[in-house]
């Protein structure tokens, strides 16, 4: 018994786990500014380059301990302080490290510097020390852009100048959506609804005809399996094609008619050496459950 | 300030809160709308259990007040009482929990005994689609449109569900137009089964379903959850719940789990659903225009869900042997209205054939369509979230 509670335990912690290893997984960089003159200030007023982190999860992801990096020799560069309520990222959200050498100014102040003009390599480490995503900004990104991700955690990285639809989105989407695409593609392709109903009643019959003909399959097997059961159950004698014939034709009603017919015909009736015996049921009374306490007497109208 | 003036300022500013200060002419209306719905349950017996709820919900939601006054007892006041108990409509949690609860309390041995019945519940699902496009017609975005049509399922639980994701906006008029076309199914479906079939087909007797054993009850809510989800993994909250709740009950091991589903759980959940859908009617919110649509939409989802099943039958029944045709009056269950439907398929058989049972028939494509409107729910979300 206490075999079992201890590899249950054990099977619990290795579950638990690795469901949160796989949610810090979720964790993204997902923009890069390496120079920064005129873009987002921190906290003191001052420009300084910043990396954007992505929380790819439909649930908050705490990111204390995990850690962030310019140098891949030493991952355990930059670890995010533990004790910050703001390291807890919502679902779907993002947070902005500033990359200013200065670690004193608070938890979004990372220990190493980008340096503009070169190549710069950024990982982000779990706990343990395994790589959950890096990047390398090439060195032609210049001063006020940004290496950035398509969409926010996916996508190719591309640089941005920050003109036009090339954005510059510190702490929000890499793409700003004004309109649900996949409505106004509805809208605009298929006006009066044929296509989706097409589509939508191809996908509901065929999950529901998936399901009709696997259970065809499964009742076949379960008749197989029962007349096999009951052949053998009869014994090795009666294998010839007409007993096993014989044994597909018991349905209830069948069996009822056989033996109600035998029981007429021979006034048969079993001999039993059970003795039945009906038990009074007593339920202890309580006025927590009695009725007469819980009800009102309806108010009786007297006439003169 | 004299004493006298201060009684009266005090007085003014309590009249100020009171509900007869506040009222229009929409909470009127809205309240008629509660009493209406209470007098239909208590009086005609429409689906008492979801109408009082939903009507007590209307007449609570409609009491006027200072909205102003910070008095945070409104269901779209953050922090309220009624908005908490919101939740469960609003974030969708409500109809999984009362999935579980169909779940624990259905027995699908009619379907798995004859899964060809399946197909009807498919078919059904016509209904949505088809008030799909009329809602288009008349102008709503696709994804409201999809929210509305959803009504045609016949199943309360599901459009509370899409609609909290597709049109928040219209979940109230929504969710009370799915329950009040519910309540009026035995109004409804009749005259389009008489409409649809003859009177040789009415009479059509169906062979007796055969035994189902113990271990394919078990194998069908396994099955069922991974093939349905893995098809459409956007119903995983419904279909999910309705085959966990069925796997509890047909497993044999956990009956009190079960038992606990299908009655406790779901008598909860059912009564705070109700209400909080019910309250959530506000006057200024829920009598627009746009509401009015929605209960036109919802009817002509219902005719066309109930046509669309007997008239598949009808069809279906070109290709089948003569001794395995199907009765078409089981057709109008594949409307996943639970087991109202049903009832109503074999009531009309027996009107014609005092010993002709339809009822373990129409259970199969009545919970067929319960499973049919989940995954139409599940595909509505997948193309248009």
């Amino acid at each position: 018994m206490n075999k079992r509670i201890i590899i249950a335990a054990i099977a619990l912690v290795a579950g638990a786990s690795s469901l949160m290893a796989q949610s810090r997984k979720a964790v993204r960089l997902n923009e890069v500014m390496v120079e920064n003159t005129s873009s987002i200030v921190d906290d003191y007023g001052e420009h300084r380059g910043w990396i954007e982190l992505f929380n790819s999860n439909f649930a908050p992801i705490e990111i204390s301990s995990m850690y962030l990096s310019n140098d891949s020799t030493n991952p355990k560069m930059y670890p995010v302080p533990l004790g910050d309520v703001n390291t807890r990222i919502a679902k779907r959200q993002h947070v902005v490290f500033f990359t200013d050498g200065e670690p004193e100014k608070g938890t979004f102040h990372t220990n190493f510097v980008l340096t503009p003009g070169v190549e710069n390599w950024v990982g982000l480490y779990d706990a343990d020390g395994s790589l959950i995503d890096a990047i390398t900004v090439p060195a032609a990104v210049l001063a006020d852009q940004t290496y950035a991700r398509a969409t926010d955690g996916n996508g190719e990285w591309a640089v941005r100048s920050g003109h036009g639809d090339n954005y510059i989105t510190p702490s929000s989407a890499n793409v700003i959506k004004d309109k649900n695409n996949r409505v106004e593609m509805f809208a605009e392709r298929d006006e009066n609804g044929f296509g989706m109903t097409i589509m939508a009643m191809c996908v509901v019959f065929s999950a529901l005809l998936v399901l009709c003909l696997c259970f065809y399959a499964i009742g076949a097997i379960g008749k197989n399996l029962s007349r096999s059961n009951k052949i053998k159950s009869m014994g090795d004698d009666h294998t010839d094609p007409e007993v096993r014939a014989a044994t597909g034709h018991d349905s209830g009603e069948e069996i009822a008619a056989i033996v109600m017919a035998l029981h007429e015909h021979f006034n048969a009736h079993d001999e039993e050496n059970t003795i039945l015996t009906i038990n009074k049921v007593k339920r202890a009374y309580s006025p927590w459950s009695s009725k007469i306490y819980g009800l009102r007497e309806v108010p009786q109208h007297h006439r003169r | 300030m004299s004493f006298g003036d201060f009684l009266l300022n005090n007085l003014r500013q309590f009249w100020e809160l009171t509900g007869f200060a506040n009222a229009e002419i929409g909470n009127f209306v809205m309240l008629a709308v509660g009493l209406f719905f209470i007098w239909l349950a208590i009086k005609k017996n429409f689906e008492p259990m979801l109408l009082v709820p939903i009507g007590f919900g209307i007449l609570i939601g409609n009491v006027p007040f200072n909205t102003g006054a910070g008095l945070e007892v409104g269901i779209y006041e953050e922090g309220s009482v009624l908005n908490i108990l919101y939740n469960g409509v609003s974030a969708g949690w409500y109809p999984p929990l009362i999935f579980l609860g169909i779940g624990a309390m259905t027995d699908f041995s009619a379907l798995i005994a004859n899964p060809k019945l399946m197909l009807i519940g498919a078919a059904a699902q016509f209904g949505i689609f088809g008030a799909y496009m009329v809602a288009l017609l008349l102008g709503f975005a696709p994804d409201q449109a999809g929210a509305i049509a959803i009504i045609g399922g016949a199943d309360g639980p599901t459009a509370i569900f899409l609609s909290s994701k597709l049109a928040p906006n219209l979940m109230g008029a929504i969710a009370v137009s799915a329950y009040s076309y519910m309540a009026l199914v035995p109004v409804i479906q009749p005259p389009i089964m008489r409409l649809f079939t003859t009177k040789k087909e009415r009479l059509i007797r169906m062979k007796p379903a055969r035994a189902v054993s113990q271990n394919e009850k078990i194998i069908f809510p396994i099955v069922g959850m991974l093939l349905t989800c893995f098809v459409v993994p956007s119903g995983l909250p419904l279909l999910g719940m309705l085959f966990f709740g069925n796997l509890l009950r047909e497993c044999g091991v956990t009956t009190r789990l079960a038992k606990t589903a299908s009655n406790a759980l779901t008598d909860i959940v059912t009564i705070l659903l109700g209400l909080t859908v019910g309250a959530s009617t506000q006057a200024s919110q829920f009598l627009t225009p746009q509401t009015i649509f929605i209960f036109f939409l919802g009817f002509m989802a219902f005719i066309i869900a109930s046509s669309s099943g007997v008239l598949f039958v009808k069809l279906f029944n070109l290709v089948l042997p003569k001794d395995k045709k199907i009765n078409p009056l089981i057709g109008n269950a594949g409307v996943s209205a639970v087991p109202m439907s049903a009832r109503i398929s074999n009531n009309l058989g027996l009107e014609y054939d005092p010993s002709n049972y339809l009822l373990m028939h129409a259970m199969g494509p009545n919970v067929a369509g319960v499973i049919g409107s989940a995954v139409a729910a599940g595909v509505l979300l997948g193309f248009l979230v």
